[in-house]
């Protein structure tokens, strides 16, 4: 058992879900207008999807696409493992109303929201901060896409400070765990705990962010320029 | 041209006493100086104030900088003491753009700058490298390589070694020694100033937004002259066994690799670790929060201990313990986890006074803890903690973003805890204690392992 869970931890490949991994692939080398197009079509597609058919052909090329931008099987379980859990919660609550008759239209659903939002987890694994700004500021001014951009950049940044300060307050007593929920009772400690805290501390670093920011000439000048990797490659090889 | 500041004096918008008072000094190209003190002594706001970067108050006196030379720059270039939260991109190159991109410079630039700011803190070749994966150094160096490319003439830091261990402080004297050569002016402001003594060409003392004196020699550190009550005698059961702890990560291998440990009753241990040895991973696996591979952990007479089950008896704090402050009060603060408990409502009110009484913040009772200074949240933090009288107390690196006063004032408290409630102490940091003597025993965990700093 312990042997079995060490190899597990050797397949580790990213430290939180949907972190940016710095590969060459041609996922990677796509533009991020043209993947945020294509994963808007396939999130898309799985809500319109119906039949076992459309499913499966929809899973095959969410996966393709997953695979293909040279990500690993336990990136994908990084990725999606709350979801599964949901799946597995939907799929039960579905079969507990209405009977076994339900599992097909329980499975579908679940698979569904996990296809739903693979495209995303694809798009930020595989895409950088200035790709997506340059992308963005094409369409909106450049001020609106870094707000964008660094509201979706820190959110693994804000997952993992959930983590810490609930890790803290379990510590002291308080009832968090998703288990503790089932008694109303708990719910102010979710909030005193865990949302208070977590506010505190996004309304601080965004604070330190903004300044760090505008330390360094942002905002200053109408327009941005941006440097693309391409760029910082050639001088890199000089 | 040199940095000139005369009769600077600032008052913070509805503040009574100033944050600066008739600070006047000049620095020179090529020079390092250090502004020093306590905590709220007004460093960092001079620091805001050479950067022109406080917003509202009163402001007396001027400050000179040396003109632009040539646009695309940001003279004056600052660099905050959280590393982490001031990375805004995913890539270092892309990190160390975003300044000259902000100041709109052509792109082939902005490539040689990324490349020339790189090579200048030591992280050539990085360009594409995530930046999550950077150690608390490397982001510091990578922080200030970001400032770099804006090509300032003056650098100024606050507090850029309170994340980093005795290595990574060493590279970034380096660092800072190279960039003083190539004739930048260099502002710290800084607790720790001992690792940059070999750069540092003046230190300039403060007091409540005063300079009190200028100094061509480090300030004797004041933490190191207080007492503490002598060691118990360790009889009793321990309250910490650990056997054979092993831990990994595929991204960094294994952490933990077969740590034995064990902590007396009434004892203070240190725990002295650099960046990255595993010290928050030891804490996670003794407290229950990070399965281990194998071995065995007994905490405070809990096997395989779980965090529901040791609040109470094992209090944690964990690094920037702030950020666990929720409550309307700090005499609420206190008491939640002895209500959790589900203790009398008497009994609750008096170990909360007394929790308070021996952190030495029973004034602060009807505070709010967020309206308080960091140093106060932290021993609110501490209070919250000690409130129950746990058997055993564990810290993780206790020490950042406290002065040396505080940290020494820390010490004494904990000091003081084997003897007035049996509460053993084990302090885990990457730094030597403030105080030589404190610990009944060093220890020290490298390569996965605990072993005794007197070998």
């Amino acid at each position: 058992m312990r042997a079995a869970e060490m190899n597990i931890r050797r397949f580790r490949t990213s430290d939180y879900a949907c972190q940016f991994m710095t590969h060459d692939s041609p996922i990677h080398r796509l533009g991020p207008g043209t993947k945020l197009a294509a994963g808007t079509a396939l999130s898309a597609c799985a809500i319109a999807v119906r039949t076992p058919e459309q499913l499966l052909v929809l899973l095959a090329v969410a996966l393709g696409c997953f695979f293909l931008a040279r990500l690993t099987p336990y990136d994908l379980w990084r990725d999606t493992r709350v979801l599964v859990f949901l799946g597995v919660a939907v799929t039960a609550a579905y079969c507990a109303l209405h009977g076994a008759s339900d599992f097909w239209p329980g499975v579908r659903t679940s698979t569904q929201i996990i296809l739903f939002y693979l495209p995303g987890a694809v798009f930020l694994r595989t895409t950088r901060t200035s790709e997506v700004m340059t992308g963005f500021s094409r369409v909106i001014p450049y001020r609106i896409s870094f707000l964008l951009f660094v509201s979706v950049r820190f959110v693994p940044f804000f997952l993992r400070e959930l983590e810490e300060i609930s890790a803290a307050q379990r510590l002291r007593g308080a009832k968090i765990r998703l288990r503790d929920q089932a008694d109303p009772r708990n719910w102010c400690d979710l909030f005193h705990c865990l949302v208070v805290p977590l506010m505190v501390r996004a309304l601080k670093t965004a604070e330190e962010l903004s300044r760090s920011a505008e330390s360094r000439g942002f905002g200053e000048c109408e327009q941005r320029s941006y440097a693309g990797i391409a760029g910082l490659r050639v001088a890199a090889k000089r | 041209m040199n940095l000139s500041i005369t009769s600077l004096s600032y008052r913070y918008p509805g503040a009574t006493e100033p944050a600066l008072a008739d600070i006047s000094c000049e620095v020179g190209a090529g020079e390092c100086v250090c502004f020093t003190g306590d905590s709220g002594c007004g460093k960092s706001t001079l620091l805001l104030a050479i950067k022109g970067a406080l917003r509202g108050g009163s402001r007396v006196g001027s400050i000179e900088i040396p003109p632009h030379a040539g646009d695309g720059r940001i003279p004056v270039g600052i660099v905050f003491q959280n590393a982490e939260s001031q990375i805004v991109c995913t890539t270092a190159g892309e990190e160390v753009a975003f300044a000259p991109e902000n100041l709109c410079i052509p792109r082939e630039e902005i490539a040689e700058r990324v490349a020339l700011a790189l090579r200048a803190v030591g992280l050539e070749g990085c360009q594409k490298r995530n930046v999550d994966r950077f150690s608390a150094g490397q982001k510091q160096r990578l922080a200030i390589a970001s400032v770099l490319s804006a090509n300032p003439g003056i650098l100024l830091l606050d507090e850029p070694s309170s994340q980093l261990d005795r290595r990574s402080k060493e590279e970034l004297r380096d660092t800072l020694g190279w960039l003083k050569r190539e004739g930048y002016i260099i502002v710290l402001a800084e607790h720790d100033i001992l690792p940059f003594a070999g750069i540092i060409d003046r230190y300039f003392v403060m007091e409540r937004g005063k300079i009190v004196s200028v100094l061509s020699m480090p300030p004797a550190p004041r933490a190191a002259n207080r007492s503490f009550p002598a060691r118990l005698e360790h009889g009793g059961a321990p309250v910490l066994t650990v056997r054979g702890l092993h831990l990994g990560y595929p991204e960094t291998g294994a952490v933990l690799n077969g740590v034995d440990l064990t902590v007396g009753e009434g004892e203070r241990v240190h725990l002295l670790g650099d960046n990255g040895a595993g010290k928050s991973t030891l804490f996670r696996a003794l407290c229950g929060l990070a399965r281990p591979d194998l071995g065995t952990v007994e905490l405070a007479g809990i096997g395989k201990p779980v965090p529901e089950r040791l609040a109470g008896k094992v209090g944690v704090l964990f690094q920037n313990p702030t950020r666990q402050l929720f409550a309307e009060s700090v005499q609420e603060e206190v008491s939640f986890t002895l209500k959790r408990e589900g203790r009398p409502l008497r009994e609750i009110d008096g170990l909360v006074a007394e929790a308070l009484a021996h952190c030495r913040i029973a004034h602060l009772a009807g505070r709010t803890p967020l309206t308080l200074s960091f140093g106060e949240q932290h021993r609110v933090a501490l209070a919250s903690v000690l409130a129950g009288r746990p058997r055993l107390l564990l810290l993780d690196e206790p020490f950042a973003g406290l002065d040396m006063a505080q940290r020494g004032e820390l010490l004494e408290i904990l000091g003081e805890l084997p003897a007035r409630f049996g509460t053993s102490v084990l302090i885990a940091s990457h730094d030597r204690l403030p105080v030589p003597g404190w610990a009944d025993r060093e220890l020290i965990l490298k390569d996965g392992r605990v072993t005794d700093a007197r070998g």
